[in-house]
């Protein structure tokens, strides 16, 4: 009997154990609120087959280069979201992959101070895999005055995209750069106006993979994407006043 | 009892070592040329942002200061040096560039023209408090009391005749878009600013282009110099500051078109290795992930084409 109980107890520690295991790598404050705001407070381990990589230091707060690569955890992803803890406006993105899309994105945000970025992968079982990275900063780069509207003549470049397309192994990375402001609200006297939608399509208009952007994501937004063959995509975008955009990678 | 006395001297001693203090020793270069030579670490509160070189020549009419260094604390420090050194009252500051570690010492030179080019002082009123906040956030207490002091006077390229010192002034651009140079015709030394740095890693913040660097190069490296003064690094007699910089240059443009060629995303790029030639270069990896973020957007620009229809 006592032993029956001893065993209970060792394995209630056991799992406490886990438990604790999966506790933050770094330590953020603002895990636990965004596990349950963005994620729901569904099931999560911390994964290092999720990987993010920033540099770790902004020299630039507004247009900080991240990286995202879940391609470790195969075909099994379904969603990654990805998230700035510290900022203002944590969100960056929403991803669907698809079946033709590798489960990699190559993005760049605005930070307002040193901050964990992260990247939750949903598989098919229902877990978040969660990879994360450390930026230092000065900051103030959602706060920053607009650089686009500075520019003169930066309405009649509104949702010109420049775009490349690069060999990967049987596959190719698209690179591309949108033309637009992504006002997130905070400047003064400036609304919100951003791209919030894209997705890449193929020949005959089938959805490969779905983007959904949030204003963390830099001025004249810079995106990479990696197929896993060789077709031609079309790439769909709409901001929040209703603007769409096309372009042809 | 002599322990407690120890003890006790020892804590009296503490808030003493604890002082702030700029370890400024001018060293003479050149007859009537001086030099306060800093480190080739990254900005530090060890080291109060000392990892700049600045100097002072000695005229008949009063001393011309180049550079006033990272903060208000280091200007009076360089001061108090000067003044150590010769009973000449300074006449004239003259700034390299408008960055923060040469320039945040201009408060303790109130008192006396500070001269620039018009592109220095423009980009100091731009960008000078962002800078001076940020090396607040970088050194620390240092920079107490430390503000901006915008230049007094504005610099044109040619001869600058001061006491009969002829000091040949140059209006370049590649590292900041306005970099003044200063050859000092009687002695040869050649205050080059940040266009040359040696045995330290170059910084790429405001560079409107390493092709524009590099041709600077030529026209520095043309003058009838004997002695190098680097703004950080050692001095050199020889044109190995030169050599190095162009080799940097050189490996780092080839380095951005490469990556934007085939694609690469910024996070690959800043993980490049780095040639073993470079070893002895401090600093190289941080300024690769800085001049990345300075650099590549324009190579990926030239790389992609217009797509949207």
């Amino acid at each position: 009997m006592n032993m029956r109980i001893l065993l209970v107890l060792l394995l209630v520690i056991r799992v406490d154990g886990l438990f604790a295991a999966d506790a933050d790598p770094l330590q953020s404050v603002m895990w636990d609120y965004h596990h349950k705001g963005l994620l729901d407070g569904e099931p999560y381990v911390f994964d290092e087959r999720v990987k993010v990589q920033a540099p770790p230091f902004a020299e630039d707060a507004r247009q900080v280069p991240v990286h995202i690569d879940a391609r470790a955890l195969g075909e099994d992803v379904v969603r990654i979201e990805a998230w700035a803890d510290l900022n203002p406006i944590p969100r960056v993105f929403t991803f669907v992959p698809g079946e033709q899309v590798l489960p990699l994105v190559a993005i760049r945000i605005r930070v307002e101070q040193a901050t964990p970025i992260r990247a939750a992968v949903l598989t098919r079982d229902g877990v978040w895999h969660v990879g994360s990275a450390k930026v230092d900063a000065a900051g103030g780069g959602c706060t920053a005055p607009s650089v686009v509207r500075a520019q003169p003549g930066w309405e009649d470049r509104l949702g010109q995209v420049i775009g490349g397309r690069f060999p990967r192994g049987e596959g190719s990375r698209l690179r591309l750069q949108v033309s637009h402001p992504m006002d997130n609200g905070l400047v003064g006297g400036i609304p919100e106006f951003f791209l919030n939608q894209a997705e890449l399509r193929d020949a005959e208009g089938t959805v490969l993979a779905s983007l959904e952007l949030y204003p963390a994501v830099s001025e004249n937004p810079s995106l990479s994407l990696e197929l896993k063959g060789r077709q031609d995509t079309r790439l769909w975008l709409r901001d929040n006043n209703g603007n769409e955009f096309e372009a042809a990678l | 009892m002599r322990l407690p006395i120890l003890i006790i001297a020892l804590c009296l001693a503490l808030p003493l070592q604890a002082e702030l203090r700029y370890p400024l020793q001018p060293r003479q270069i050149a007859e009537n040329v001086w030099l306060l030579e800093g480190s080739t670490d990254n900005f530090g509160p060890h080291n109060g942002g000392n990892i700049v070189n600045t100097g002072f020549i000695v005229t008949d009419a009063g001393v011309v200061v180049i550079d006033s260094g990272p903060s208000r604390r280091y200007g009076e420090t360089m001061r108090t040096a000067i003044a150590d050194v010769t009973g000449q009252p300074v006449a004239r500051v003259l700034l390299t560039h408008h960055h923060p570690d040469h320039v945040l010492g201009n408060q303790a030179f109130a008192d006396v023209p500070i001269a620039a080019l018009a592109g220095t002082t423009e980009l100091l009123r731009e960008q000078g408090d962002a800078m001076a906040e940020n090396m607040y956030r970088l050194v620390g207490d240092w920079m107490r009391g430390t503000e901006v002091q915008l230049p007094s006077e504005i610099l044109a390229p040619g001869v600058l005749d001061i006491g009969g010192r002829r000091l040949r002034l140059l209006a370049l651009r590649g590292h900041t878009g306005a970099d003044l140079a200063v050859l000092d015709e009687r002695s040869g030394v050649l205050f080059a600013g940040d266009l040359l740095f040696h045995q330290r890693a170059l910084t790429t913040p405001n560079s409107p282009g390493l092709d524009v660097w590099l041709a600077d190069l030529d026209t520095l490296e043309a003058l009838p110099w004997k002695l190098l003064v680097p703004g950080h690094g050692p001095v050199a007699g020889d044109a190995a500051p030169f050599v190095q910089m162009r080799d940097y240059l050189g490996w780092l443009d080839g380095l951005l078109r490469g990556a934007a060629a085939t694609g690469e995303d910024m996070n690959e790029v800043i993980q490049s290795s780095i040639p073993e030639r470079f070893d002895g270069v401090s600093l190289t990896r941080y300024e690769l992930i800085r001049s990345v973020s300075h650099l590549y957007p324009g190579y990926e620009a030239r790389q992609l084409q217009r797509v949207d229809e």
